[in-house]
């Protein structure tokens, strides 16, 4: 099967995360290939969003969670103690539920990333970095005349899109979308989906979707996550046609959940 | 085949009924079948004209089923078991049109045959006819009870019937040598047989998309071919 | 009840409210124009101040100067001589008395401004000029119809004389009104027509700068510590209360502080818009603590999401996105802090800014007096002519408050439109 020949970008070994008290994730194994779109499948709240949050380590911020658990990125373990978060999340992107672009311009909002980074010595070479990311976000054209323009005044889908050129700004090699269409009209949607169809030959993709549809169309892996565990992981073709799990199959039948 | 129903309880009942207007559609199969074969046996001329007519009901429902079908892709976007019934129904209602037909042009053949048939020409046709009957119905029992293992016992028996049509084919041969006069009749038995053979080929189909539809995987190989005629 | 009498009963209490709620702005505006009135019609009276014209004759015989007539030599010859002769020449007296009287109808500081003028046009030695003089609180608040004439003279503080002159005067088109500079310019008098407010205003700009310079940087600084950096227990917990609880203690008790630690044990000047602007400045700094805390808290989790997912630290989040976008609360909140502060009278007397300055104060450690304070020690003098300086200050007050306000409001729309 086409799994077998892809490299391993993440890789998370008996992966635990408590939040206080509370277990969100039991012993999570999972694998994420390289330059590949895996998607997350499972019913609100079984920790879908908490597990690609520590990928990124943006659970970091919040007091209460605890990581226990291995997560590996290339080989590098990045819960240790001696990693620069700063320096990881150059390296991991990510695409939020509700598009989040900073309040200043367009072109402000591509640069700050390659900035704070310093990956842009010379105005034109920034110039250069703001117009690379917007193409490869599918939004250029519709934006180059008013790259002035505060990133709040476009439509909830150009924000998105843009909040994906701010992710890859910065040159990241992989790219975190927790369910980034869930706000998003169908048209808008189906740009996006066009849009992860490209970023997949250069990048390697996470997403969390709600949408069976969206997950069987964009996506080449999938696991199912269900009350903080992995139930069933394989390619999307297995899982969406002839899952070997019955909970899967009734989760994505709509049986239950 | 799954547990518990669907949380939307119209899809449940559409796939429900869509379940029963195959079933539905393969009991009338079955009974054109049994009645066109019967008529040949017993060279019964009066029950052609009934046997054609009641293949109209047949076509209807495929039609009704090929509707149900298009409604449940457009609005379900079935995952999973509920995409592999919703295709291998429709490729089951096509086999059981298709079968119902060959019964219709079975009948047809009747009403120019004599009644003095010899006995071997007639009871090797009974066999191959009982035969594909009792797969038939084998099939779609196997398509209630969801039998994986019946699905592939029948879709080996295939050969048995291959078999058996060679041996009807035979005694036609026969019938045409022992007088050239027979040549039309001999002609007509010969369609007779073929036709049974290939309602026996589209009851395997059945039995395939069946397997696949519990599996979610396609029976391996070709399928078991029984020996080819001696000229 | 039917389900349209229950709707009825809705919109009835929803009109009703409605009412209550205009009525209660009707009545506010309605308390606070009254206001407005009854100071503005003191006041404004306080803007103009009465002259008099004399011919004032600049003999030069009469200034005593030794050799030639140089600027220097009549920067340093003495008026007062000039002045008198020139003064008395308006109405005939009879005797010293009736001199003294002609002499009370002008403004001590007549002579400065007979030099004045000359030191300007030194050319007009010798010549005489027409000048308008100040005239003294008690003609500048008869003409301006305060003091009624039909009292016995013994309860006047206008003679019939001066009264006689005055008539005269006024029929001779000698009376006048000019805009009252003096008001802006001089600092406080015993003489109200030369009165002013140059030196509380200088005292209050000092204070608040100095309150300013220094709430304002710590209570940004310790508000986002707090909000952002600092750990969430008990201690922070602890800080957060006191620091609520700071915002509420009178302001006096600030004055207290002042006086006691500033004052008594570290010794700084008394008096001065230095001790005011620390005093203030202790009282000020929970003022904007609360509101920037409440603007930062106001950021959406979202930009600092974002900002921490493109790399930025928690530093740079912080002070890149979440600062920025709490500035417009966090400005509104220190302006009102430092309006309230301008306003403050209590622990400013504390601390000494009662006394009687009359020089403008040069630098932050001269002494001097507040607006409020200059409006407190003003209310309590006898003469009329106070009344209406007293009533012009509270108008001042009011019009620099109302401009804070405005500024706060210009500059929180201006922020927000960057949000937007």
């Amino acid at each position: 099967m086409e799994l077998e020949n892809k490299k391993i970008k993440i890789q998370a070994k008996n992966l635990n995360v408590y939040y206080g008290a509370k277990q969100a994730l039991f012993n999570i194994n999972l694998e994420i290939n390289q330059k590949e779109v895996t998607a997350l499948i499972g019913p609100s709240g079984c920790g879908k969003s908490t597990f690609i949050r520590c990928i990124n380590r943006m659970n970091d911020v919040i007091d209460i969670c605890k990581v226990d658990g291995s997560i590996e990125i290339d080989g590098s373990e990045i819960n240790d103690k001696k990693v620069d978060v700063v320096m990881l999340r150059e390296k991991i992107g990510m695409v939020f539920q509700k598009p989040n672009p900073f309040p200043k311009s367009i072109y402000d909002n591509i640069a700050y990333g390659p900035i704070i980074h310093g990956l842009a010595e010379e105005k034109n070479q920034m110039d250069n970095i703001v117009e690379t990311s917007l193409k490869k976000a599918a939004l250029w054209d519709e934006v180059k005349d008013r790259l002035d323009e505060p990133g709040t005044s476009l439509s909830g889908g150009q924000q998105q899109r843009l909040c994906i050129a701010r992710a890859l700004s910065v040159s990241p090699e992989v790219i975190l979308m927790d369910e980034p269409c869930s706000a998003l009209d169908p048209i808008a949607t189906a740009k996006i989906e066009e849009l992860i169809d490209e970023l997949k030959k250069s990048y390697t993709i996470v997403i969390v979707t709600h949408s069976m549809a969206q997950a069987v169309r964009v996506s080449q892996k999938t696991g199912f996550f269900h009350m903080g565990k992995i139930i069933e992981v394989d390619s999307t073709d297995k899982i969406f046609k002839n899952p070997s799990n019955k909970m899967t199959q009734d989760y994505i039948t709509g049986r239950f959940g | 085949m799954a547990g518990t129903g669907h949380t939307v309880k119209s899809y449940e009942e559409e796939m429900q009924s869509l379940n029963d207007n195959l079933v539905k559609m393969g009991s009338l199969t079955e009974t054109q079948i049994a009645d066109a074969m019967a008529a040949v046996i017993k060279v019964d001329k009066d029950s052609v004209d009934k046997i054609v007519k009641n293949d109209g009901s047949i076509n209807e429902l495929r039609s009704i089923i090929d509707e149900q079908i298009t409604t449940v892709l457009v609005k379900r976007a079935p995952m999973a078991v509920d995409l592999r019934i919703t295709i291998s129904t429709m490729k089951i209602s096509h086999d059981l049109e298709r079968i119902g037909d060959l019964a219709k042009s079975i009948a047809k053949k009747v009403k120019p045959l004599p009644i003095d048939l010899p006995d071997e020409l007639v009871g090797s046709l009974r066999r191959l006819g009982d035969l594909v009957q009792k797969q038939l119905k084998e099939v779609l029992d196997a398509y209630l009870n969801k039998s994986k293992d019946k699905s592939i016992e029948i879709w080996r028996k295939d050969e048995q019937v291959d078999d058996l049509t060679n041996l009807a084919m035979n005694e036609v041969a026969n019938y045409l040598q022992s007088d050239k006069k027979n040549l039309e009749i001999a002609t007509h038995l010969l369609f007779v047989t073929k036709n049974i053979e290939r309602a026996g080929d589209h009851i395997t189909n059945i039995a395939e998309s069946l397997y696949y539809l519990i599996e979610g995987e396609y029976l391996e190989g070709a399928r078991p071919k029984g020996k080819p005629i001696d000229s | 009840m039917t389900k349209e009498e229950r709707l009825k009963k809705r919109y009835n209490s929803e009109k009703r409210f409605k009412f209550y709620g205009i009525l209660s702005v009707s009545l506010a505006m309605i308390f606070v124009l009254v206001l407005i009135q009854n100071i503005v019609s003191k006041g404004s009276s306080a803007f103009s101040r009465t002259t008099i014209e004399v011919d004032v004759i600049y003999d030069a015989n009469l200034l005593e100067i030794e050799g030639p007539i140089t600027k220097e030599a009549l920067n340093n010859a003495e008026f007062y001589d000039l002045s008198v002769e020139s003064i008395l020449k308006i109405f005939p007296s009879q005797n010293a008395k009736e001199e003294r009287q002609v002499l009370r109808l002008f403004s001590p500081d007549f002579e400065y401004e007979v030099k004045r003028v000359l030191s300007k046009k030194p050319n007009k030695i010798n010549d005489i000029v027409p000048i308008r003089l100040t005239a003294s609180d008690d003609v500048d608040q008869l003409n301006k119809g305060n003091f009624p004439r039909d009292l016995p003279e013994d309860r006047r503080r206008v003679s019939n004389f001066q009264l006689n002159i005055y008539d005269n005067l006024v029929e001779q088109d000698k009376i006048g009104k000019k805009f009252n500079d003096y008001f802006f310019t001089k600092g406080d008098s015993r003489d109200p027509e030369l009165a002013g407010i140059g030196g509380s205003l200088m005292g209050s700009f000092f204070t608040i700068v100095i309150c300013l310079i220094l709430s304002f940087p710590i209570a940004i600084m310790a508000s986002i510590y707090l909000e952002e950096f600092a750990p969430k227990n008990k201690i922070t917990d602890f800080i957060e209360i006191n620091i609520n609880n700071l915002a509420a203690v009178p302001s006096i008790v600030y004055g207290l502080l002042g006086l006691g630690i500033l004052l008594s044990v570290m010794e700084f000047p008394r008096s001065t818009p230095l001790v005011a602007g620390i005093t203030l400045s202790l009282m000020t700094l929970p003022r904007i603590i609360i509101p920037c805390r409440a603007s930062l808290k106001a950021v959406p989790p979202s930009i600092r999401e974002a900002a921490l997912s493109v790399g930025a630290s928690k530093f740079q989040t912080v002070f890149h996105h979440v600062v920025p976008l709490a500035m417009p609360g966090t400005l509104s909140g220190t302006i009102i802090g430092l309006a309230q502060a301008l306003g403050e009278t209590a622990p400013l007397i504390l601390i000494g800014m009662v006394a009687f300055v009359v020089d403008i104060p040069g630098t932050p450690v001269d002494p001097s007096a507040s607006l409020p304070v200059q409006v407190f020690l003003w209310s309590e003098q006898a003469e009329r002519g106070f009344v209406e300086k007293t009533s012009a200050t509270i108008m001042m007050l009011l019009g620099f408050l109302i401009v804070m306000n405005f500024i706060a409001v210009y500059l929180r729309q201006k922020f927000e439109k960057k949000w937007n």
